[in-house]
């Protein structure tokens, strides 16, 4: 059976839109993972934060190299555009691109259940959406 | 014939490799040179090996039907210079990378179901959040202490646990009614459609938000416990369970990935190499597997998982 034929057969509309919009946005996403982590070990663009210094203290905990080297974290590396051209920060917005992925696949399936009316799993698609976009906004982190 | 006898031993070869490389090679030959270690001259082997290191795992990972996550963790944290804090989110990107580049041509066969998935992965999501918030504000020690038992637990499982290509469903229960999860895949092996119901949604949903605590803690992907939970508790077919295990993983992994990220816990220096090199190695694996004794590999990454588990817990009591 082909491709086209089975996914017109057993996936309904939701899944498909899904698999699109998941097919292109984890294609694009590897391309720019790609592309961010040759411009920072060709040192293509320049760094924030040297490789060596940020390879002499890997072995601190995430709190104690914030505090010492102040690198990339959240979406401070969209902070400005001279912030973004730097070769760290553009592998850095790389990762994450790579964490929006499944949101941007979520809002096609919501649009999806909108359309046909399925309430429920409207109800379900937002509310996972509204889960993901307040752990992207940070709030959780805050406090901690 | 020369070829097909050498695509059917690298694997094996290079499990082995890894495994006897890693196990023996003396701890302090790798951490004696962790503190500060890696200026100039090194740095650079070290990702090089990481890189090397997350391709050979990622065609370990397939044969053995395993998420990458669980291997990666382990054996990452205990043999490489790098903090606990950065493995756990770069063992996160991995599982999330594997689950999103196998999900669209899973989802198109209906074999990734959403209606099965989406209630999973909400409560899962959010418990997943829980997690990596709570590991992240505990001691590295304590934090390889449990590590160490939850991956020796998992290896339990992975020899005790069975599977079921098709459970029987004799009647759906009220929620899954209700929610209307139910299927039809096309089975190529044997060509046949394969229809299926669920039975157990409430307890699946409860564990569901203890695996995702799990995962977001440690880092870990945790399909080595959604599918069994879809499969055996919930009488979802295997296939669909491994392709709706990756969908899952995929919310939770995103939404824990927040967390490590907005705690300075994602290196792209460390998470890169390892995201690219096990998407490579599962490529080549997922092209070795109808060549080799898929068994015989499982048995050993059962094996390395428990030594790694082992290794943790002697690193969580500073031996």
């Amino acid at each position: 059976m082909s491709g086209k034929e089975s996914e017109r057969i057993y996936a309904d509309r939701v899944q498909v839109a899904y698999a699109k919009t998941l097919d292109f946005v984890s294609h694009a996403v590897m391309l720019l993972m790609a592309i961010g982590y040759l411009a920072y070990m060709l040192q293509l663009l320049p760094l924030t934060v040297p490789v060596e210094t940020v390879a002499g203290n890997w072995h601190l905990g995430a709190n104690e190299l914030q505090a010492k080297l102040n690198l990339s974290s959240g979406w401070n590396c969209f902070a400005s555009l001279p912030a973004m051209l730097h070769g760290d920060a553009l592998s850095y917005a790389s990762v994450v691109f790579l964490s929006m992925a499944t949101i941007l696949c979520l809002a096609m399936a919501v649009a999806v259940f909108f359309s046909e009316k399925k309430w429920l799993y409207l109800a379900i698609a937002t509310l996972q959406v509204v889960v993901l976009m307040v752990a992207a906004s940070g709030v959780v982190t805050r406090g901690h | 014939m020369k070829i097909s006898l050498i695509s059917r031993r690298f694997p094996v070869a290079a499990l082995l490799g890894v495994a006897m490389l890693l196990m023996l090679m003396p701890s302090g030959v790798l951490l004696a040179a962790a503190p500060g270690v890696a200026t100039g001259a090194t740095w650079w082997v070290w990702v090089l090996a990481l890189f090397i290191f997350s391709f050979l795992l990622g065609i370990v990972a397939v044969l053995a039907g395993v998420g990458g996550g669980v291997l990666f963790v382990p054996i990452v944290s205990g043999f490489f210079p790098f903090h606990l804090d950065y493995v756990r989110g770069a063992g996160l990107l991995v599982a999330l990378a594997g689950a999103l580049s196998a999900g669209p041509s899973l989802m198109r066969k209906g074999l990734a179901d959403l209606k099965l998935g989406l209630p999973m992965a909400l409560v899962g999501s959010v418990s997943s959040i829980a997690g990596a918030l709570v590991g992240l504000s505990m001691p590295a020690q304590n934090v390889q202490l449990l590590l160490g038992i939850v991956i020796i637990s998992i290896a339990a499982i992975m020899v005790k646990a069975g599977k079921s290509g098709y459970p029987e469903v004799l009647q759906p229960d009220r929620l899954s009614q209700i929610l209307g999860i139910s299927g039809l895949y096309y089975e190529e092996f044997g060509q046949h459609e394969v229809s299926w119901q669920v039975h157990r949604t409430p307890q699946g949903i409860a564990l569901f938000l203890v695996i995702g605590f799990i995962g977001g803690m440690f880092g870990l992907g945790a399909g080595f416990a959604n599918v069994p939970v879809f499969n055996l508790l919930m009488g979802v077919p295997l296939k669909v369970a491994v392709a709706t295990s990756g969908l899952v993983l995929s919310i939770n992994g995103s939404a824990a990935a927040w967390v490590y990220l907005f705690k300075g816990a994602v290196l792209p220096l460390i998470a890169v190499p390892s995201i690219g090199g096990m998407m490579l190695g599962s490529k080549i694996g997922a092209k070795l597997l109808p060549k080799v004794n898929a068994r015989t590999i499982r048995m050993i990454v059962i094996a390395i998982l428990a030594l790694s588990g082992f290794r943790s817990l002697l690193k969580g009591f500073g031996i």
